[in-house]
């Protein structure tokens, strides 16, 4: 019974570091990047070549934030740029990227299946229940990252105009906010979240040109039944990721591999505002 | 060019392709056939991605789903009960109607009433997820991931499989460009463009895409069982989101909207990547990813309209440019007895009985209560944010009001969507132009016709009858010399003109009209306002009116009903409400100054409330 608290728990903290780059994009410039994906692989890369040059473990987030980051600003400068008004084609080409990405991965490191050192091992103690230590710890990370997104958010003028650009962005820009800096900067935050989160998911499974797509999906969908909002994402992750956790263990894992989508589709279909308040 | 002569001409050049399918196994080699076989098969379920994306607006990710289905049919069938001729004929059946089940599905999930495109293109996206993990899943029966392999199938030649293929993607392409070129498939673009308009011209735009779907879906199982019984191995891969998103890009990459760009971009794509994936998988991948975002961002119409374009434009320069083509559609006028719309219910035309809009706890209208008859101008007048157009939104959508009833015609409208309350006999004009954008004057037309006229599948209709009220508008404003012009050419007043005379070829029995004049010079609503007189005076229409100009109202209305802060405040006539001390006040706020137009608020960009 603790453990599955502790899985639930856990799962949904690797959505939300999984998700919140997606959601902020999503948020600010109504557009879903396919690319999240791609960027993940790149940060799991990021995080097999700084263990593999023996640097300590969590050197690999920040590392990983800085590639994602940087191809993320290229990506929006000349591919996303052009399709603010185009929210459809704007997935496919992100997606195109992905593949780009994928590929040229594939080229420098080949196909095999990689693995990266994990910054802590074994397990810890906690309820009477021995659990990983890792995945505890991605609770913390995760939570650091969405009191730090809020904080961000709320506290600083940069967070004040990209609110505003979320509401009303014709709004904003008649009074002076400089839109297109704002999606630029939210774009490259949110491309360095993906790179983020490859590099913290890389623990807990392989290293392959492909390890972003399954969680693309999912990503996706928890974004779409969350709006726009840190809370209900951290909702919505809660519940589905929940939801996800008891469909595996108590009917088959292949099921519980749809249940976020499958479920999210459904909420959409019933609310279409999903999670998110009115 | 006259009909018999375009559509010999599209069979010509199908006849030609399938020479030339003929003719393949004799000049290819072995290698090539055998690819091209599967090639073909992949390029006729692009073209049902290029249906419902590039001519529909529907972004799908699932074909491959459908494609399945017919391959796991004949592999399931195949494996499980032995290949004999009836068998076949069970696995093809199967394939077709589990596709039809699981697009009916999907159709009732992704198309509802109001659904956003976002919204069906996820539906489409979770499909093959969903259906991998189901193939996965399945054990022995399915084959799990290795799939189905080993079951016999039919006895037919190499050169046999390229032909039937062939002669499929030839047929269905065939099909498929008559059917988007007639005046049914023109619908396919309208509801892309426009499908609010679609639905208030009396379109069930969700069973439109539903039926399509449907089609489409067909069609994938159909080349989905040929492949299973040409390579007798089935996978789950077929079934999958990256198989499914190779068609859109192909689809991109060929041009969406042109039928012929995304079967040449399937088959070129797909037998480049056999020829080329052996020696170099990862640089062709990349070339094709590279391709497909330089051609999203750069060229959106892909690159079949690029290749055409640039022979055409030199063409150009050699010779003098040919006068723009005659318009090909002749109008006449319906004969007014058999034009008098819905038969009408006891009763007023239009009855409203304490109606209330609420917006969460924001109440906009509350206790309206008004008749009018048939025969009866009445116009809505009050201040901006009175709750006017609100009004006729909910008279126009059944599922708008929160409280109340409303009945057409004597007809009670209930929860009924658009396109149920203009089969009642309601007629709504928008306040901005609604029209189709890139449709001629003559189209437009017609799909405002459609609900009369089935549309025929595969033909252009060369006359247009419409109703002899649209027929006036026309011929007052000119627009009848129009016919060819793509309505965003028109000015801001002829497009009004336009929506109006598509309205009114609904035969509607009461109109709702959202500032027909606003925007307009004074003689082009001298024009409009002498129109509405006569609808109402011979035709009998019951016209509701929201006007801001209140010259106008006085000069036309027989009756005026006077909104404020969503309650009516007077009801009567011209005289009665021009005399209001009441109305003044409305209008002024503080009641010293008159009801003169230079204080009536100026017609602006207002916002629904």
């Amino acid at each position: 019974m603790i453990g599955q608290m502790l899985d639930i728990v856990t799962t949904a903290a690797i959505l939300y570091a999984v998700a919140t780059g997606l959601l902020l994009v999503f948020g600010v410039m109504k557009i879903i990047n396919f690319a999240h994906g791609g960027l993940m692989t790149l940060g799991g890369y990021a995080a097999l070549v700084t263990t593999q040059a023996g640097l300590n473990p969590w050197l690999a987030i920040p590392a990983a934030a800085l590639f994602g980051g940087v191809v993320g600003m290229g990506i929006e400068r000349f591919v996303v740029r052009p399709l603010y008004n185009r929210p459809l084609d704007a997935i496919l080409a992100t997606w195109g990227l992905s593949i780009i990405i994928g590929q040229l991965i594939t080229i420098a490191f080949g196909r095999g299946v990689q693995f990266a050192a994990s910054p802590l091992n074994g397990t810890l103690d906690l309820f009477g229940e021995s659990y990983s230590a890792y995945r505890l710890a991605l609770v913390g990370i995760a939570a650091v990252l969405g009191i730090a997104l809020t904080a961000l958010l709320q506290g600083t003028r940069l967070g004040l105009e990209t609110r505003a650009v979320i509401m009303n962005e014709d709004l904003a820009r008649g009074l002076g906010i400089n839109s297109g800096l704002v999606r630029f900067l939210t774009f490259t935050l949110g491309s360095a979240l993906a790179g983020v989160a490859g590099a913290l998911i890389t623990p807990l499974s392989s290293v392959d040109p492909g390890m972003g797509v399954p969680w693309l999906v999912n990503a996706f969908m928890l974004v779409l039944v969350s709006g726009a909002s840190l809370l209900s994402l951290l909702f919505a992750c809660l519940v589905l990721g929940g939801a996800q956790v008891l469909v595996a263990t108590h009917f088959s894992p292949v099921l519980g591999g749809l249940t976020i989508a499958v479920l999210a589709a459904v909420i959409l279909r019933i609310r279409p505002k999903g999670f998110a308040r009115d | 060019m006259t009909e018999a002569r375009r559509l010999s001409l599209i069979l010509a050049v199908a006849l030609a392709a399938l020479a030339a399918i003929f003719a393949g196994p004799y000049v290819l080699d072995t290698y090539s056939v055998n690819v091209l076989t599967r090639s073909l098969l992949y390029a006729a379920v692009a073209l049902t991605v290029d249906l419902l994306w590039g001519f529909l607006g529907i972004l799908t990710f699932g074909q491959s789903v459908f494609f399945a289905c017919g391959a796991y049919a004949a592999g399931l069938v195949f494996t499980h009960m032995d290949f004999s001729t009836s068998n076949a004929f069970l696995a093809l059946g199967l394939g077709v109607g589990g596709a039809l089940l699981v697009a009916a599905i999907v159709g009732w999930l992704a198309f509802w009433h109001g659904a956003s495109a976002l919204y069906a293109s996820v539906i489409t996206l979770v499909l093959p997820i969903v259906a991998t993990q189901l193939l996965y899943s399945g054990g022995t029966f399915t084959g799990s991931s290795s799939g189905l392999s080993g079951f016999m199938s039919f006895d037919l030649s190499m050169e046999a499989w390229f032909w039937l293929s062939g002669s499929f993607l030839v047929g269905v392409t065939t099909l498929a460009y008559i059917f988007v070129k007639s005046d049914a498939g023109r619908l396919l673009v309208a509801v892309r463009e426009n499908e609010q308009r679609c639905k208030y011209l009396g379109l069930d735009t969700s069973r439109l895409k539903i039926l399509v779907y449907l089609a489409c879906a067909a069609i994938a199982a159909v080349a989905g069982y040929i492949y299973a019984g040409y390579a007798m191995v089935v996978a789950p891969e077929l079934a999958g989101f990256v198989f499914g998103t190779e068609l859109v890009i192909w689809t991109a990459l060929g041009g969406r909207g042109t039928l012929l760009g995304p079967v040449f971009g399937a088959l070129i794509v797909d037998y480049e990547s056999a020829q080329l994936a052996g020696d170099y998988p990862f640089v062709w991948q990349l070339i094709i990813g590279t391709l497909f975002v330089l051609v999203i961002v750069a060229f959106p119409r892909g690159l079949l309209p690029v290749v055409f374009d640039v022979p055409r434009k030199l063409l150009g320069l050699l010779r003098p440019r040919t006068a723009a083509p005659a318009t090909s559609v002749t109008l006449s006028t319906l004969d007014p007895a058999s034009t008098q719309g819905v038969e009408p219910g006891d009763g007023p035309a239009l009855a409203v009985a304490d109606v209330v809009k609420r917006f969460g706890s924001l109440t906009v209208l509350e206790g309206i209560d008004f008749e009018a008859r048939a025969g009866e101008l009445v116009s809505l007048v009050g201040p901006n944010g009175a709750g006017k157009t609100t009004l006729m939104r909910c008279i126009a959508d059944g599922a708008e009001r929160s409280a109340g009833t409303i009945k057409v015609n004597g007809y009670d409208i209930g929860r009924k969507p658009p396109e149920a309350c203009v089969a009642l006999g309601v007629g709504r004009k928008f306040q901005m132009a609604n029209v189709f954008e890139t449709l001629t004057v003559a189209q437009c037309l017609q799909i405002a016709r459609v609900r009369h006229a089935r549309p025929s599948l595969w033909r252009r209709a060369s006359d247009l009858p419409l109703p002899e009220a649209a027929m006036h508008v026309l011929a007052t404003t000119g627009l009848d010399r129009q016919l060819a012009t793509p309505a965003h050419l028109l000015s801001h007043g002829m497009k009004q003109a336009l929506e109006l005379s598509m309205v009114l070829a609904l035969e509607p029995r009461v109109l709702l009209l959202d500032e027909p004049t606003a925007g307009l010079t004074k003689t082009e609503r001298m024009q409009i306002g002498a129109i509405l007189i006569d609808l109402a005076k011979k035709q009998g229409l019951c016209v509701l009116l929201v006007e801001h100009d209140l010259d106008f109202v006085r000069e036309i209305s027989s009756r005026v009903i006077v909104l404020h802060q969503g309650r009516i405040v007077l009801d009567g006539s011209v005289e009665e409400v021009v005399a209001s001390e009441l109305v003044k006040q409305v209008y002024a706020g503080s009641g010293h100054a008159g009801i003169d137009h230079e204080t009536a608020p100026t017609p602006s960009q207002e916002m629904p409330a």
